[in-house]
Parts: structure tokens; sequence; C-alpha cells
């Protein structure tokens, strides 16, 4: 386990810095707690709401008892009062705790979706082991879950409220009937949850199957043009049909279900209704029960069935929150992928590996200085892959055998922004975001128009401002699914140069790109890298000969290990490998 | 900034007019079915109110002093009213489920039909996300609106209705009384639908901006730390969505002040009916057990009113996303030519074309002419913006361009009509797209009938089936979004094989096959000289080893053709292809 206890980085809200819940419960109180002044009201409010809903049977009860059956005018209007202010106190006790408990969930929800972005962007990096699409679906669907532990609790003692006033009543008015409402409509309600447990998992799977359908759709539609180019649309189109009918066969089937269901909830609650209203009916004959209260007993076995059904309902939204706290929990309390240490690099950034041995690389040196640039040709990916891993400070120091050191300081000791500000590490197939070509490229602390430019201009992507009408500030949409893919490629490498870092590490930056595009970004590379005020150096891992031939040094790796070193000229003269490898 | 700005076309949205009649055109063609299961619904509505009536005449017969016979035939009837309207109720709710679902499934193979066949100039145009957002979204939102609300809305409508008619059969001053709480409801309902209907719409628009700025940064994690602005993301993060959060709590403000409005029905109406009820009994004109009946009746009708406008939110986004999925059902159909004709053969000829991306955008073509021979193999050389692509795009019909003409077979493309087109000429280009399903399926696409030892030949051809034998289950393993994950080289290899499959007389490739590092790259290039041996290839060359292997090569500059001829004949002559051919090799260029 690594260091715990990340170091908040924005301040202003200071909920948002709480630290990260170990489990699911101090989660729960975490939720509770900082949502405290909004749970309390709204639990109170909402409970004072379930206790006039309970009244409002009583009070229909004693109006026709007091009022209707003696035609007193007086007690009428005391009635009428009576019902106005319930439902004074009932309106203005749901609008305002609805509000504080929603206001509180909201919130929570908030706190937490921020929180999960924070983690899952934290520049050390997290083990919680899930992947990409799963750490999206945590920050977005379970942050936005775990926070119905809000509801879930104001639902609780809400609902428990009511069904106490409704016990009181019941229990004023005559005890064994009282009893035997209090003990029927929950045994009922348990009776009912057997088949409704069963139905909802079938009609969730039988959901699932639709859900199918709507999964192939958008699959379809996302290679839409892949389709026309095959001239497959037609087909598409058929396949789609049948995903649809066998998504309405589901779900028509999960409707049946449902409405058996639904029928016998029906069914069964209106014979108990009778049931109640004989037993009720005859101790009103027999002068037990006046008009009255019988027709309050009737109401309230009626309304009874309300919150139990609810507490129901409370329980899945437990289950609910419980299982998205879960998750959530995962995340915000992985471990750091990497522990950073503090220090600067010292002097001039030179990158140097010596005698290093991780993953797939064996006993590899490098070194990397200043006004330099070395190509790289690594003929496993793999090899490639370890050596960003090392540069980037992601590798794990329990894994690295050897010394990598930047600025003649061991990587590990480097606090991470400023070895990310010393070396910048461009992936291959890296992101770029939603907003403006400007706001991608303008990363680095130089902002201003030609240096962007000049930077558009050596990746061969001057295209991309002078055919567009927006020019720099022509949009990009999310993962810039509005750019070809050379032009996502070409963009991304503008972004890195626009940078402008000490050291820049660029792998395989033209694989989406043509020959003789290729070649003057080549060329522009290699005059902008050496332009630079101090000189930056330069590490490309390529196998384009057009970049390797420009590179002051090629360093070979096969199979894990430095099998050749020269200039491009010499390795192809000497190297038959290395000639089999790169020319095409 | 968001998507929103991009500028190209946004699908259109329907009007709410155009909507019910898509809706209405549905309701007609499901035939018996939707009038069959109102009626059920109705009656069981309608069984629904002989409890509060019998319970209202056992409580004057207990005021009358009768005998346990009446209070025992009234449970009774209530019993049977239950176990008759539990079976409508079921019965009914399931009627109308299933129309609804019926109604909806025709309406979504509809929507995705249009979508499929969206003439191709106009996919150019379209946004990718405003397509899925209506195939996905929408569909769903529809869907889960029918499948979780839609049956309890009618069963809803139906109870209000028959109760107010239950009310009145008491006695109608007993009903009217009721009725004095509907101006309240549509006055509530009146001040609420207009004003909530555009925060419901920016609430939309929040929701969809924050989980843009989330999935933006996370999917680009790696970069995001890289350049050090995780701070800036957190906080494009938090900002949309304490946006969105804002826009919540205001919506649902709203919402709770329309809730005691409700409520203030509510108790004018229950309280006009006991006022009213208490006049009439001192009058002799109802008996206590009609005014009991008609305060139960009215106050069952709280749950259904309550559910019926607190959903209103979910019936409007419903009926919004329906407005976006008529949209799509009203869009024109490709025409197909009335005179349609045969290519004669496998040539292509492009005749002066010129084609630019709106006005004042440098030209993309200028005047380019290109005659390809059946079985010839052209590649097109340039840099990027050259203009090969859009040459590429123009030659299957998924641009037509300003000026000038394209024959296919001696028959103009606009003659060939899409389904001919489409036959005739295949695209593979640079977008790959492994479709979810078994990796069967997807070859499937290519030729829905063709067997499993077709597909087996065709991955052969193109050098896959070793590897393909080699996933866990072969042809049968699932690929594509959720299944096995393919590399780009093996995507690209199948789009191949897919070519194979579909066997067209013209290939026109533009695949990026660099993407496979050198050595997969030139496996690539094999499987692609032998999926388009025999046919008319254009090909646009990333990789010059592809233009050396065709038989004439077109080198474009700037939209213009400025070189053609076979490899060695340009090598040889010295001129700008000669030049690149060095560069490419990593000879030091001069």
């Amino acid at each position: 386990m690594l260091k715990r206890g990340r170091a908040p980085r924005i301040e202003g809200d200071h909920r948002v810095s709480d630290p990260a819940p170990v489990d699911v419960r101090a989660l729960a109180r975490r939720t509770l707690a900082r949502n405290r002044r909004d749970v309390v009201l709204g639990v109170i409010l909402l409970s004072l709401h379930q206790l006039a809903e309970a009244l409002v049977p009583v009070a229909i009860g004693l109006t026709i008892d007091r009022a209707v059956v003696t035609g007193d005018v007086g007690v009428l209007a005391l009635c009428v009062a009576g019902l106005l202010t319930l439902f004074t106190v009932l309106a203005f006790a749901y609008r305002v705790g609805a509000r504080f408990t929603l206001r509180a969930t909201e919130n929570e929800a908030h706190l937490l979706r921020v929180e999960a972005a924070r983690r899952a962007l934290d520049p050390r990096g997290e083990r919680s082991g899930l992947r990409t699409g799963e750490v999206l679906s945590v920050a977005t669907s379970d942050a936005e879950q775990a926070a119905l532990y809000v509801r879930a609790w104001a639902g609780l003692i809400a609902m428990t409220t009511a069904i106490v006033v409704t016990t009181v009543a019941l229990l004023t008015i005559d005890v064994p009937l009282g009893v035997g409402v209090l003990v029927g409509v929950p045994v009922m309600m348990l009776l009912l949850r057997v088949p409704a447990a069963h139905i909802t998992r079938r009609s969730e799977a039988k959901q699932a199957t639709a859900a199918g359908a709507t999964a192939l759709a958008t699959d379809l539609v996302g290679g839409l043009r892949v389709l026309m180019g095959m001239g497959a649309r037609e087909a598409a189109a058929v396949r789609y049909r049948a995903a649809s009918a066998r998504a309405l066969r589901a779900s028509v089937s999960a409707a049946a279900s449902n409405g058996v269901y639904r029928g016998v909830v029906s069914a069964a609650s209106l014979l108990f209704l009778a049931c109640v209203a004989a037993v009720s009916g005859w101790m009103a004959l027999q002068g037990r029960l006046s008009i009255g209260e019988l027709i309050t007993v009737v109401g309230l076995a009626q309304f009874l069935a309300e919150p139990v059904q609810g507490l129901g309902m409370v329980g899945q939204i437990f289950a609910t929150a419980r299982a998205s706290a879960r998750r959530l929990v995962r995340l915000l309390d992985a471990p750091d992928a990497v522990a950073p240490g503090d220090r600067a690099p010292e002097g001039d950034a030179v990158v140097e590996l010596a005698d290093v041995t991780y993953r797939t690389l064996r006993g590899v040196d490098l070194r990397l200085e200043p006004g330099r640039t070395v190509g790289v040709l690594a003929t496993d990916p793999r090899d490639a892959e370890a050596l960003l891993e090392l540069l980037s400070g992601r590798a794990a120091p329990t894994e690295v055998e050897g010394a990598v050191t930047v600025g003649g300081v061991p990587v590990h000791d480097l606090d991470l922004a400023a070895l990310r500000a010393a070396v910048l590490v461009e992936e291959h197939g890296a992101t770029l975001f939603e907003g403006t070509l400007r706001t991608n490229l303008a990363t680095g602390t130089d902002r201003d128009e030609a240096h962007l430019s000049a930077a558009l201009r050596a990746a061969g992507a001057q295209d991309l401002v002078t055919g567009h009408p927006d020019g720099l500030d022509r949009p990009i949409t999310d993962r810039a699914a509005n750019l070809s893919g050379g032009q996502r490629q070409r963009t991304a490498l503008a972004r890195a140069l626009a940078a402008d870092p000490p050291v820049l590490v660029l792998h395989d930056p033209t694989t989406a790109v043509d020959a003789v595009t290729e070649e003057a970004i080549a060329r522009g590379v290699s005059a902008l890298r050496a332009e630079r005020v101090p000189v930056g150096a330069t590490l490309v891992v390529t196998g384009s000969p057009a970049l390797l031939a420009r590179a002051d040094e090629v360093v070979v790796l096969i199979d894990g290990r430095v099998r050749g070193r020269g200039t491009h000229a010499d390795l192809v003269r000497d190297d038959p490998r290395y000639g089999e490898a790169v020319l095409r | 900034m968001s998507a929103t700005d991009e500028h190209a076309d946004l699908l259109p949205t329907a009007s709410a007019r155009r909507t019910w009649a898509v809706l209405g055109d549905g309701v007609r063609r499901s035939g018996w079915g939707t009038l069959l299961s109102l009626v059920v619904v109705l009656i069981g509505s309608g069984v629904g109110l002989i409890a509060p009536w019998v319970l209202g005449a056992m409580v004057d017969d207990i005021t009358a002093g009768a005998g346990l016979d009446p209070v025992l035939r009234a449970a009774g009837i209530i019993a049977a009213a239950a176990v008759v309207g539990g079976l409508l109720t079921g019965l009914g709710g399931w009627l109308v489920s299933r129309s609804g679902e019926m109604i909806l499934a025709r309406l979504r193979e509809r929507v995705m039909d249009r979508v499929l066949h969206m003439p191709a100039a106009r996919l150019e145009r379209v946004r990718v996300g405003d397509l899925l957002s209506r195939v996905g979204d929408d569909v769903a939102v529809v869907t889960a609106g029918i499948a979780r609300n839609g049956s309890d809305v009618v069963v809803a409508m139906a109870t209000v209705l028959l109760t107010a008619v239950g009310m009145t059969a008491l006695d109608w001053r007993l009903g009217l009384a009721g009725l004095c709480a509907l101006p309240v409801y549509v006055w509530a309902a009146r001040w609420y639908l207009p004003i909530s209907g555009p925060y419901y719409a920016r609430e939309r628009v929040a929701m969809g901006e924050r989980s843009h700025a989330m999935m933006g940064a996370l999917r680009g994690r790696a970069a995001v730390r890289a350049y050090r602005v995780e701070a800036e993301h957190e906080g494009r993060v938090a900002e949309r969505s304490r946006a969105a959060m804002d826009i919540t709590v205001s919506v649902f403000r709203l919402l709770t002040r329309f809730g005691s409005r409700l409520n203030g029905a509510e108790c004018l109406g229950l309280t006009m009916v006991l006022v009213t009820g208490f006049w009439l009994v001192r009058g002799d004109l109802v008996t206590v057990g009609a005014v009991t009946a008609a305060a139960l009746y009215f106050h069952r009708l709280f749950g259904p009113m309550m559910f019926l406008v607190m959903n209103f939110n979910e019936v409007q986004s419903a009926g919004a996303s329906l407005a976006r999925l008529a949209g799509v059902v009203d869009l024109p159909e490709a025409p197909e030519p009335r005179d349609a004709r045969e290519p004669q053969d496998a040539s292509v000829r492009v005749k002066a074309v010129a084609h630019r991306y709106g006005p004042g955008a440098p030209p993309a073509l200028d005047g380019v002419s290109l005659e390809i021979a059946p079985g010839e193999r052209v590649a097109l050389v340039g840099a990027s913006g050259a203009g090969k692509t859009t040459l590429a795009a123009i030659i299957t019909g998924l641009r037509v361009p300003d000026e000038g003409e394209v024959h296919l077979g001696g028959v103009p493309l606009a003659d060939l009509g899409e389904s001919r087109l489409r036959g005739h000429v295949y695209l593979v280009s640079q977008e790959t797209h492994v479709f979810a399903g078994t990796l069967l399926e997807d070859l499937r696409l290519a030729r829905p009938e063709a067997t499993e030892a077709e597909a087996e030949a065709a991955l052969a051809r193109v050098d896959a089936l070793t590897w393909v034998r080699a996933l866990p289950e072969g042809l049968r393993t699932v690929v594509g979004e959720g299944g096995h994950a393919l590399t780009a080289e093996q995507s690209q290899h199948l789009a191949l094989a897919r070519l194979v499959l579909a066997d067209p007389p013209v290939a026109v490739l533009d695949e990026a096959t660099a993407e496979a590092g050198s050595a997969g790259a030139r496996r690539l290039e094999r499987a692609s000289l032998a999926a388009t041996e025999g046919r008319t290839t254009l090909v646009v060359a990333h990789r010059l080893t592809q233009a050396r292997a065709a038989d004439r090569v077109v080198v474009m500059d700037h939209g213009r053709i400025v070189e053609q001829g076979p490899h060695e004949a340009l090598v040889a002559a010295g001129g700008r292809y000669a030049d690149l051919w060095r560069g490419w090799r990593g000879a030091p260029n001069p």
C-alpha cells in the first residue's frame, strides 16, 4: 500500500476536501454528516407531511361523524377550519421538506462526482483495478446513486412516522381491530414481496434484452460511414429490425408479468379491505364503533398500504446506494500508482537510463542530452511501452532495476509536477479535448498565436487552420471526433510541440499521415526543437525511416536489449536486421 | 465552448402537431389492440368504483339499524369486485403496455431505417453525436417512459375519469362539488407546464455538458496528466456539475410549488364534497352513506392525480424525445433515379471535377480528370490536404462535387441510384469500426447470406484465418464494443475480409495501414493486394510501397494532379515523386 490522504487541490469549497472514505459505512456517515442541516430539516418536515397524510382519513371520519351526522353548523365550521389547517401543514411540510432532501442529495452527488473526477485524474495515478470505462461509470452514475443515501434515510424515517401515527390512531379507536389491521397490512405486503422480487428479476432480464437493441443501434450508427462504404446499410437495417423485434417480445412478456403482479396486488388489497369492512361493520352494528370511526378505520387501512409499500422502496434505494457506494469507495480509496518525491531536476535536463531492467527491458543504457535527438526503434511494442512508462514516471519503483535519472536526480525522487514540466511524454493516440483547436494547443506557458501556428506548421497541420473559416478557433468535439485520424494525430503532435518542454518524448507520431506529410513533419520537428532556447532534447520512438534519419543517434531495441547504436545511415549500411526492420 | 458550436446540421425536430400525427399513425396501424386495451382499462377502473359505493351503502344500512346480513353482503360484493377488478387491472395494464411497445417498436425501426438510409451527402454534414443520441438516448427515454409509466398513466387517467362519473352518479350535486377542484388543477397545470418546459430542456443540456466534461477528462486521463492540466479539467467538471445541480434544484423548487397548488385543489375538492354533503343530508336529499362514498371517492383520487401531474416531467421528456424521433421519421428518403442503368464495366472516369468545402475555403479539388481502366490499380500520392481523400469520397458518391462528373462503367454516378452504386463500388475508409457481435456477424454485414466456409475463405484470402482461429471461440468470438478487443491490424484485416465477401467490381481503399507498425503494415499491404486482385482499384497511398505496387501512380498537390505514371518511370524521371520516394526510404534529401 502506498501513500494515502491526498492533499486537496481545489480551495474555496471546504467540503470537497474531506478525506476519502475507507468503506461504504464511512461514506454513508460522511454523506449524512456533511449535509447535516438539510438532512435533519428534510427528515423532520417529510415526517410531518406523512403525519398529515395519515390524518386526512381521520379528518374525513371526524367530519362525517361530528358534523354530517349531527347537522351542527358550528361543528362543520370547525371541521372545515381543521381541514384547511391540515392541508396547509401537509403542503408546506412537503414543499420545504422535499426541497431540503433534494438539495442534500444533489449536493452530495455533486461532491462525490467532483471527488471521483479528482481521484481519477490525480497525477499519482490509482490502482483501483478499474478499467477506464468503469471509472467513467463510477464517476457518473455511481456518484449519483451513492448520494441516494440521503433520500433513503429521509424516506425511512418519514414512512416509519406515518406507520406510527396510523398505529396510534387505530389503537385509539379499537385495540383488537387496530392490531388486526396493523398485522394484516404488513403481512400482506410481505407476502406480495415474494412474487414481486421474482417478477422484478425477470423483468430486469427482459429489459436488458430491450437495452440490447439500443446498444446495437448506437453501434451500427457509430459505424454508419463504414457501413455506407461497404454497401451494408440494408443488411444493418435488417439486423436492427430483428433485434428490435426480439426486444419487443421481451418487453411484452415483461409487461405480462408486471400485469399479473399488478392484478394480484390490486385484488389482495381490496380483499383485505373487504375483511376490514366486514369486521368493522359488525363492530359498528354492535355499537363498538361510531360511523365516523368506521370510516376512519377503512380510510386508515387503505392509507397504511402506502407507507408500508414506501418502506419496500426505501429498501431498494438503500441497496442501490450501497452497491454504488462500494464501487465508489474502490476508486476513492485506491492506492496511488506511484509515490513521487519532492526534488527538482538539478542542472540541465539530461535524461539517463543506466543498466535499466523493467518489464521486457533488459539492461538498457540510454542518454539524452539537450540539443540532441535520439531515435528509438523498438521491434516489440512492449519494449516501447515500458520505456515510455519509465520516462513518464509511471513505473513503480519496486519493479525497476538500474537507474533512471532526469537532471541527475532519480526519477522517483522527483516531484511529479517538476518531472512532467521537464519531460513531456506524448503517447501514441493521445486524446484531444472538447473545445477549440486553440484550447487544445495552448497548454504550455507560451500561448500566443505565432507560437501555436509555428507548432502547427512543424506538425504539418497548418491545413487545419487555413482550411477552416474559424481558423485556430475551430471547434473540436469530444475526442476530436470531428477530425480525421490523420488530423487528430497531427494536432496532438502540434500540442506537444507547443508545450515546448525541455525534453520531448514522442511515440509513433506519424502513423496516420501519408509519406509526403511525414517527411515534412520530420523536417519541421527537428527544426522547431533546435530553435528552442535553451535548446531542447527530443526522443522519438518510431519505426519511420523519415524520422529516424533525422536523429543524431538511433538506438535499436530488440527483445528488450540494445542491439545497435549509430546514425540511421550507418545502421542501414552496416546492420542488415535494421534495414529489414525500417526499410519499407 | 461545447460541441453545439460545430458548424454542422442538426437533424430536424418535429412540431407538436407532427409528433401527434406520427403517434396517431402508430395507433391506427396497431389496429384494434389499442382500442381493446383502453376498453379493458376503463371497465377495470369502473369495477374499482364498487368498493366505496358499497361501503357508503353499508354506512346507511348500519345507521338504519339493519342486521349483520347487509354488512356481510357488502363485504362479499367488495371481495367479488376485488377479484374481477384485479383481473381487469392486470389484463388492462398488460394490453396497454403491449400496444405501447408495439407502436414504439415500429417507430424505432422506422427511425433507424431512415438514419441508416440517409443520403450520403447529408450524412457527411450531420453530427454523429446527434444521430447517436436519437437512436440511443431518445429511444431509451421513450422506451423507459412507456415501459415504466405508460400503462400507469393510462390507468390513472381512467381512474380519474370514472371516479368523477361515479361521484356524479351518487348525486349530481356531490359530483359538482368535487368538480370544483378541477379548475384549480387546470390553473396549476397551466401555470406549471409552460414555465417548466424550458427548465427541463436546460437541465438536459446542462447534464449533457456535465457528462461531456467528465468523459473527455477521464478518457484522456493520460494526456491530462502529461500536460498537467488536471486542475483545469477537474475545475470544468466541478463547474458544469454545479451548473447542472443548480438547474435541477430550481426545477424541483418549481415542481414542489406545483405540488402545493395540487394540495390546494385536493383540499378545496374534499371540503366542498363534505360541506355540500352536510347541507344535502340536512335537507334529506342524500344519505350519510352517499356522502361517505363521495368523500372516499375523492380521497381515492389523490394518488392517481398526484401521479399524473408529478409524472408530467417524464411525460414531457418522453414527448421531447418523441418529437426528435418524429423529426427523423420525416427525413426525406434518398431518391432512386427513375431509369436507373447498370454499369457497363468496371471502369472509372472522373471528368473535370472541382470541389471546395464551403464558400471561401481553398479548393480541395481543382479540375481533376482521371480515367481508370477496368482492373487497373491506381495509387493516389500527395500531402495531407492535397485532395486524395476528397477524390475518393467523390468517386464513391459520398460527396457530390461542385463541378464535373464521375462515371462508373459509363453511367453517370447520379443515374446509378444508391443500391446499384453501393453494389458496384466498395470503400474501405480510414475509419475502422468493428461491429459489436460475433466475428461472423461482422463479416456477414458485407454479405448476409455468406456461409461460414465462405467467411473463412475470405479471411484466408487476406491471411487472417490464422489469428481468427486462435481467438477464444474462432469465428464465434464476440468482438467490438464490450467484446474481445481486436488490434488495429486485426480490425483492418477484418475490413479487407468484408471487401472480399462483398466482391465488388471497383474498390477504393483509403485505409491507414501504417497504424499497425512497419511489419504489420507490410502484412496489411499484402492482404489488401490479395483482396483487390482483379478489381479496379484506387488506393489512397499512405505508404509509398502501396504506390510502387500499383500500375499507375497519380501525384496530387493542392487539389490538382501534378504527375502520373508507373512507379519506375516516375522515380527515373527525377521529379517530385522521386524526391518523395527517396525521403520515404530514409535517404537524406539534398
